[in-house]
């Protein structure tokens, strides 16, 4: 027997639920079944569905290879103006991604480094390098922030009593630590990804949105959309549904309760 | 000296460990209680490295510790929650250690796993998940984990506060062999006085970051260095009274109001203090004789009184007695209650020895007693 209370919340949390898949499931009933199929095998879909696979699993393997050590620092270690780093790293969370953009075009373009990378032949924007770039600065913070809770979850005791045992920090790091947070790092991969493949205003400033060279899914919707093809456009929005679904769907299933 | 600290001081921002000295020889077993929040599972974490101490020296076996890495120090430790890693079975837990050993074989890894396995009495369950474990098949693994690496000394941390008393019995007696077979040096924190009477050579008194009292258990218990650790210890007759020295009997007169005066043989403890000083005096339950006569015997301390309360606790009988507004509390076998017709409001004796009258100075509150 279910109290009101109960029943309340339940009702509150199944219209919103019912609200947002009305509102997603909406978009797959607008394009026709022939429109959508010339969308996706266009050149230009499949170009950017490459492109953002490709530049989307090198900014998350980036960014998890750097939140690591991070995440630990942040959770373990005492040293100063710790504050401070916790708030810079999580300031990007809190402003819009264009403002990232903006930031990101002005320090790596010619009010920046460019100059100085110049000499080198580098070139770090509108290109797929600026779409990496972009991406990793707009999902670092949330897997920062993720894998932080997941090495706080993680009873420091453990890494003791592995130390008392004779291993060094080093291997207890990877001995016991990173087993214990498995769950969590495997979460926060899956939602990295998923962040970096939705990047949107970030790499649009960064890379320059320019079509069949830094086109995005995200961008091919957005340029789709400013020219009037909205077969295409809607094409791009049903593939980044589908792929977000798959990768949460993913972890739903693999990522059971943390047991530490 | 085994292990030996030094004038310890440990901060961690809200709370401190201050001026800490003890001191255990090879094969000895020291218990440190006190309240909760007192700083002696701090002080286990401070001895094996996890947190650094503001000032002092840890030598263990004559060798300066303080900048030695915790894996390097050879000390183990045991968490009352056992904290054994849910990702590995009992067998990988307790080999865990081993494995860093290339000098060993994986024969002769299996080995030593199953031997200490069978003295821990855990060898049917090596395959298990940790996590289906009862409370007392998690310590012992815990146990075998920290002990199969012979560490020179065992931090052991409330070990047994989770288990039931069937278990923790059965966990004693192992213990007891292991540190008589291997001759292995503990360091065991708890709040059960239990552990004290069956496994500790040494006591320590911990409060608030500092320890009060250290010494053999019988000092520890009969001679408190101070009121809290009389308080703590259990000691229930503590009064303050004036001292008034007779030297030529070697005794000292404690006059507790105008017509109660206590003698004690404590005379050492007075010896730097003034005819009519304010000091503490602490009397056992247990060294407290009741009789329905006043008798001629060697003890200096016979006082009449009313009986006020009997409380009943197994089959010992809390006495407690009301002399001319003194309250003092004891301890009888329930037939030795019945054979003296003990009832309330009945007039009694109470008989103490000069020697179970203790003194304590009531103004060095902070007495470190080293025996």
């Amino acid at each position: 027997m279910r109290s009101k209370f109960e029943w309340l919340f339940i009702i509150i949390t199944s219209v919103i639920t019912i609200l947002f898949f009305i509102v997603i499931g909406n978009m797959f009933l607008i394009p026709t079944y022939e429109g959508f199929i010339k969308a996706l095998f266009s050149q230009q879909m499949i170009f950017a569905i490459g492109l953002t696979l490709s530049t989307s699993v090198v900014s998350a393997i980036l960014v998890i290879l750097c939140c690591i050590p991070m995440a630990y620092t942040l959770s373990r270690y005492e040293f100063r103006l710790k504050w401070l780093f916790k708030i810079i790293l999580d300031l990007p969370m809190a402003f819009p991604e264009i403002v990232i953009g903006i930031a990101l075009l002005m320090f790596l373009g010619n009010y920046g480094i460019s100059r100085w990378l110049g000499f080198f032949g580098v070139n770090l924007v509108f290109n797929s390098a600026a779409i990496v770039i972009a991406q990793f600065f707009v999902a670092l913070p949330y897997a920062i922030k993720m894998l932080y809770s997941t090495f706080n979850y993680v009873d420091s005791r453990y890494e003791f009593v592995s130390r008392s045992l004779g291993y060094s920090e080093s291997d207890t790091f990877f001995n016991v630590t990173l087993p214990l947070a498995k769950q969590g790092l495997f979460a926060t991969s899956i939602i990295t990804l998923a962040r970096c493949i939705g990047t949107f205003a970030a790499v649009l400033f960064v890379g320059g949105g320019i079509l069949m060279k830094t086109e995005t899914l995200s961008i091919a919707m957005y340029l789709n959309l400013s020219t009037g093809d909205i077969d295409m456009a809607i094409t791009a929005g049903i593939l980044l549904v589908i792929i977000s679904f798959v990768t949460i769907a993913v972890m739903e299933k693999y990522v059971k309760e943390q047991y530490v | 000296m085994f292990l030996e600290i030094k004038d310890l001081c440990v901060d961690l921002g809200q709370f401190k460990l201050e001026n800490i000295n003890l001191s255990i020889e090879k094969g000895e077993y020291l218990i440190l209680i006190g309240p909760t929040g007192s700083g002696k599972s701090v002080l286990l974490e401070t001895i094996i490295g996890f947190y650094k101490e503001n000032s002092g020296e840890i030598l263990l076996n004559g060798e300066k510790i303080n900048n030695i890495l915790p894996e390097n120090r050879h000390i183990g430790i045991v968490y009352q929650d056992h904290v054994l890693f849910p990702n590995m079975n009992v067998y990988e837990n307790i080999i865990y250690g081993l494995k860093r050993n290339k000098e060993l074989s994986e024969q002769e890894m299996d080995e030593k796993v199953k031997e200490i396995a069978k003295i821990l009495e855990i060898d049917h369950i090596l395959t298990r998940d940790v996590t289906t474990l009862s409370g007392g098949e998690s310590q012992r693994t815990a146990l075998a984990r920290s002990l199969i690496v012979e560490p020179d000394l065992v931090l052991m941390d409330e070990p047994f506060s989770a288990l039931d008393v069937s278990t923790q019995n059965k966990l004693i007696s192992i213990i007891k062999k292991i540190g008589k077979e291997k001759n292995t040096t503990f360091l065991h924190v708890t709040h059960n006085f239990n552990d004290i009477w069956n496994l500790a050579d040494k006591v320590g008194v911990m409060k608030n970051g500092s320890l009060h009292q250290i010494g053999s258990v019988f000092n520890v218990f009969s001679k408190p260095a101070n009121d809290f650790v009389a308080d703590f210890v259990g000691i229930q007759n503590v009064f303050e009274g004036k001292i008034k020295k007779n030297n030529q009997n070697h005794l000292v007169n404690v006059n507790i109001n105008d017509n109660i005066t206590l003698v004690s043989s404590d005379v050492e403890v007075c010896s730097h203090l003034e005819d009519y000083t304010n000091v503490l005096v602490t009397i056992r339950p247990e060294n407290i004789i009741f009789s329905n006569e006043s008798m001629n015997s060697s003890a200096k301390n016979i006082l009449k009184g009313t009986v006020i309360d009997v409380t009943y606790s197994g089959p010992i009988m809390g006495i407690t007695v009301d002399v001319d507004g003194i309250v003092f509390k004891g301890l009888l076998t329930r037939s030795s209650f019945q054979s003296l017709d003990i009832q309330v409001d009945k007039d009694i004796y109470i008989i103490i020895k000069s020697l179970n009258v203790h003194i304590m100075d009531r103004y060095s509150s902070f007495k470190l007693e080293k025996s």
